[in-house]
Formats: structure tokens, sequence, C-alpha cells
């Protein structure tokens, strides 16, 4: 079966098998940094944004983005050029193994597209949904902030010092 | 899982979605946010017709009287909706943003949770509560059903082949109204242990209309009957709510799983219930109505 969507700017159609889930589709498509964890939509780790909202993509049918737009971290910055939120993430130690990071960032991101300045409720209620073992749940509460505040400011990656001790 | 799908269909109407539905090709069904594990556990299904992406089944409209929810229309929509006021619509917010996590929230349908039903779903005790009204398409006709008779019976078997949920309808009320929704679970993510939903509809001070819905500490969703029964028409007080709350727990049949036994669910159960009384009571007196 042909897929048609548009994965972090590009237009790509694949072939899948009717039963694939959007998980399977885009790791085997490249796309490494969605994580599968537990499989069933509790985790978080597979966590990318379908026309702009952050879904579980574990239990996703890929059958069901035709014609959708996606995207995945890779689609939102590169160790030479890192977004905000993930430059954010790192300065506030708010990854550890990492392996929940992809689906925070993706959350993360949803949350400010849609409201540029959060308060700290606004960012654990977008969040709820992606479970973290290492570095717990501070952290990334502050990396998000600090993010909403530096992409805030004029110069755009201008690094805050909000979340630093 | 899903081994025998070949197919997807991408409909843009409700009538084609119907057509697909009914056109015979094997074993059939709808998809709309997909998270069911029974659906995607079904390897009797050869097609699925997706009818997320249909725009005319995903609004929330409000008129005089009615709050008209298309079946699409994802529950992280009615969480957020800045349109939903009133003792109908925050019953229908709380219900709504108490469902799994944003991710799932994102995914999952106010049609889809209707007809998906499962122990843990939310959504259908503040239908109940709101006597609220289901349309289903078959096409171009359409019926105009109580939720209780789609929940009684379960879709699979209310609805024709070729026939979808499309709108949920909600009598919005108004001062005089107040409704409370509360939930227990282990975490804020897990199924629930409990979900219950409560309106309290008064006239000169007493209590008009009750409505009691519970899920999750019931394998499927009821209303306590009797207990509502005893608060109509009269006044509320710390007694009344106290015995309609023991009367509640007491016209249940008690789930027990790997959670919760039955004991405790039982104990818990009773002080929500008279909390939630308590709740809809001062928000039914809230001067201006609840907002
Ligand atoms: C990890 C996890 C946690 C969850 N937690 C909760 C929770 O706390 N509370 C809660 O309420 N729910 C919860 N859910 C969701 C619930 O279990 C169901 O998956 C969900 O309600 C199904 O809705 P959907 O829109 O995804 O429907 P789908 O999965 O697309 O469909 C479900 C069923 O309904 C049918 N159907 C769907 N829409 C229609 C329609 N318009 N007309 C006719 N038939 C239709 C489908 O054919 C299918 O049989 C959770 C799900 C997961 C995966
Ligand atoms: S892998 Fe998708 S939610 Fe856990
Ligand atoms: S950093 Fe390891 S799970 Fe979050």
């Amino acid at each position: 079966m042909k897929l048609n969507t548009r994965i972090n700017g590009r237009d790509l159609c694949l072939e899948i098998k009717p039963n694939a889930t959007l998980l399977e589709t885009l790791r085997q498509a490249g796309f490494k940094s969605v994580k599968f964890g537990c499989g069933e939509g509790m985790c978080g780790a597979c966590a990318v944004l379908v026309d702009g909202k952050p879904r579980t993509s574990c239990i996703t049918l890929a059958g069901t983005v035709e014609g959708s737009e996606i995207l995945t971290v890779e689609g939102m910055g590169n160790p030479d050029q890192p977004h905000a939120l993930q430059q954010a993430f790192v300065d506030a130690g708010a990854t550890q193994c990492g392996y929940c990071n992809p689906g925070s960032l993706i959350a993360a991101k949803a949350l400010l597209d849609s409201n540029p300045n959060p308060t700290a409720e606004d960012v654990k209620d977008a969040l709820d949904g992606n479970l973290c073992r290492c570095s717990g749940y501070v952290k990334r509460i502050e990396a998000v902030l600090s993010a909403a505040d530096s992409t805030a400011s004029t110069t755009g990656q201008k690094k805050s010092t909000r979340g630093k001790k | 899982m899903l081994k025998k799908l070949t197919r997807f269909y991408h409909p843009k109407t409700i009538e084609e979605a119907c057509q697909f539905l009914g056109n015979g090709e094997g074993r059939t069904a709808v998809i709309a946010g997909g998270t069911s594990a029974a659906l995607r556990a079904d390897s009797s299904l050869e097609a699925l017709v997706d009818i997320s992406h249909i725009s005319e089944l995903n609004y929330i409209n409000k008129d005089a009287a009615f709050y008209r929810i298309g079946a699409c229309t994802r529950v992280q929509d009615i969480y957020k909706s800045p349109d939903l006021k009133g003792p109908a619509g925050k019953l229908l917010q709380a219900a709504a943003g108490k469902i799994g996590s944003t991710l799932l929230r994102n995914a999952i349908t106010a049609g889809g949770n209707l007809a998906g039903l499962f122990p843990w779903s939310d959504l259908p005790v503040a239908y109940m509560a709101l006597d609220a009204e289901v349309v289903c398409r078959r096409g171009r006709p359409k019926r105009t059903v109580p939720v209780m008779s789609l929940i009684e019976t379960r879709a699979p078997q209310f609805l024709a082949a070729n026939e979808i949920i499309a709108e949920i309808i909600v009598p919005a009320y108004g001062p005089g109204t107040g409704t409370a929704f509360a939930k227990l679970a282990k975490t804020a993510n897990d199924y629930a242990l409990i979900s219950l939903a409560v309106r309290l509809t008064l006239k000169d001070g007493a209590v008009n209309q009750a409505r009691i819905a519970v899920n999750a500490i019931t394998a499927q969703p009821v209303r306590c009957l009797d207990a509502e029964k005893l608060l109509e028409g009269k006044v509320l007080t710390e007694e009344l709510t106290a015995e309609a709350a023991n009367k509640a727990a007491d016209s249940l049949n008690i789930r027990k799983d790997i959670r919760a036994g039955e004991e405790y669910r039982r104990e818990v159960f009773v002080v929500m219930v008279r909390r939630a009384l308590n709740e809809a009571f001062e928000n039914a007196n809230r001067k201006g109505g609840q907002q």
C-alpha cells in the first residue's frame, strides 16, 4: 500500500503494509528519533506531530495519516543548529539517558507553537503523556520555560539564564 | 494485529463514508481516533474507513439551548474549547481533560469514546448525566436517539452496517443546574477505577432532576436510579447526600481487578458521590450560574 505524507517538510511516498503503525513506518524510513517504549500509548517516547498535534505514533496506524504533515525531532534541529527547546533541555539537565527526550521535545514544541508564553502548569499539562525514568519532571519544566523566554527575546537563539542555578 | 487488513478509505463526506461501509466488500469498520486496542487487534477486518478527516464531523457548535459536538471532534479540543461553558460545558471539559494524556486526547474522538465503549471510558458518563442525544447517520437518513439506548445496546449492535455516529447533542442547561465530575485512578494517566458524573437541576431550592452516572467501578456505564429518585423533590442536606451516596453504591455491581478490590472501590465511591453532589449543588446555587 502507498502512503503519501509530508515528513519534516519533505513530501514522501512510502510503501507500507496496511497494518503498519506510524512508529514502524517512520523508523523504517530512517527517522530513528522516534522511539519505541511501551507500544501501547502510555509512555510518549514515540510522540510525533501529526498536522501540528502531538500524538503517540505507536498506536497510530500509518494509513490514517495519508495526506498529513508529520514532524519528528529530526525536523526540529540538529547538533549544529539545535532548536531552542533542544538547547534548553541540555542546559537545564533535562536529559540523562535521553530516551524520552524526542517525545517530550515534540510535546513541548506543540505547546510553544500554540502558546508561546506558558506557565509551569501549562507545561505540566502539555507533557502529561511523556514519562521519564531518569531526569525527572522538574528540569524539563525549567527547560521549556527557558526556551519560551529565549524564543521570545529578539535574538531568537539567545540563551536564557532563567533555568540556571 | 489487523492481519487481514488490505486497505483504507478516506472519505471526505458522511455520505461517502456510509457508502464505503455499506458496499459489502468484506469486513469493514470505521476508524476515528484509532486508539482502541480492540479495534487494532481485530484480525477479521479487511478494510478501514477513516472518518477522522471529515470536516463535517469535526466541530463544537452552540445554539440557544444545545451544544452540538461532531463525532470526530478530538477530546483535546473539547478539553480546551473556549466555547464550552456553563454546567454542561464544564462537565464535558472536566471529563475530556481526564482522559489519558495530551498525546492520546489529540487522537481520541467524542464519538469513538462512546462507540468503542470500555469500563474506563470517561465521556459517556458525562453524556448520560446531561441527558445527551446522539445523531446517527446512514448516508443522508438520520435518527436521533437518547445516548442511553446506544450505551445499553452497545454501538456495534445498535448501529446498522452503514451507519455512523455523527453528532452528540447536549442540552446546555443554565443557572439552577450544577454539575461535577470526579475520577479515581492510580496515576493521572492510568485507567479509571471510578469515573463519576453528577448533575443536579434545582427548582425552588429543591432538586428537580438528579443524575448520577458512573463507569469503571462497573463493567459498563450505568445510572444510579435509586439514588437519583431519592434526591428528586427534596432539599439537599448532609444526611440526604450521605443516604443517596450509600444507595448509589448499593445499586452497583462493583467490578474488581488487579488495580483495586471491591471493598476499596465501594468505600471511596461513597465519599466521591457525596462530595460530587455537594459540589454540583453549590454550582447550581451560584449567582449567575456555573461558569
Ligand atoms: C493508553 C490509553 C489510555 C486511555 N485512557 C483513557 C481514559 O482514561 N479515559 C477514556 O475515556 N479513554 C481512554 N482511552 C481511550 C479508549 O480506551 C478508546 O481507545 C477510545 O475512546 C476510542 O476512541 P477513538 O476515537 O480512538 O476511536 P477508534 O479507536 O477509532 O474506534 C473505537 C471503536 O468505535 C468505532 N467508532 C469510532 N467512531 C465511530 C463513529 N463516529 N460511529 C460509529 N462507530 C465509531 C470504531 O469502529 C471502533 O470499533 C485510552 C486509550 C489508551 C490507548
Ligand atoms: S511507545 Fe508509544 S506511547 Fe509508549
Ligand atoms: S532521560 Fe531517561 S527517560 Fe527521560
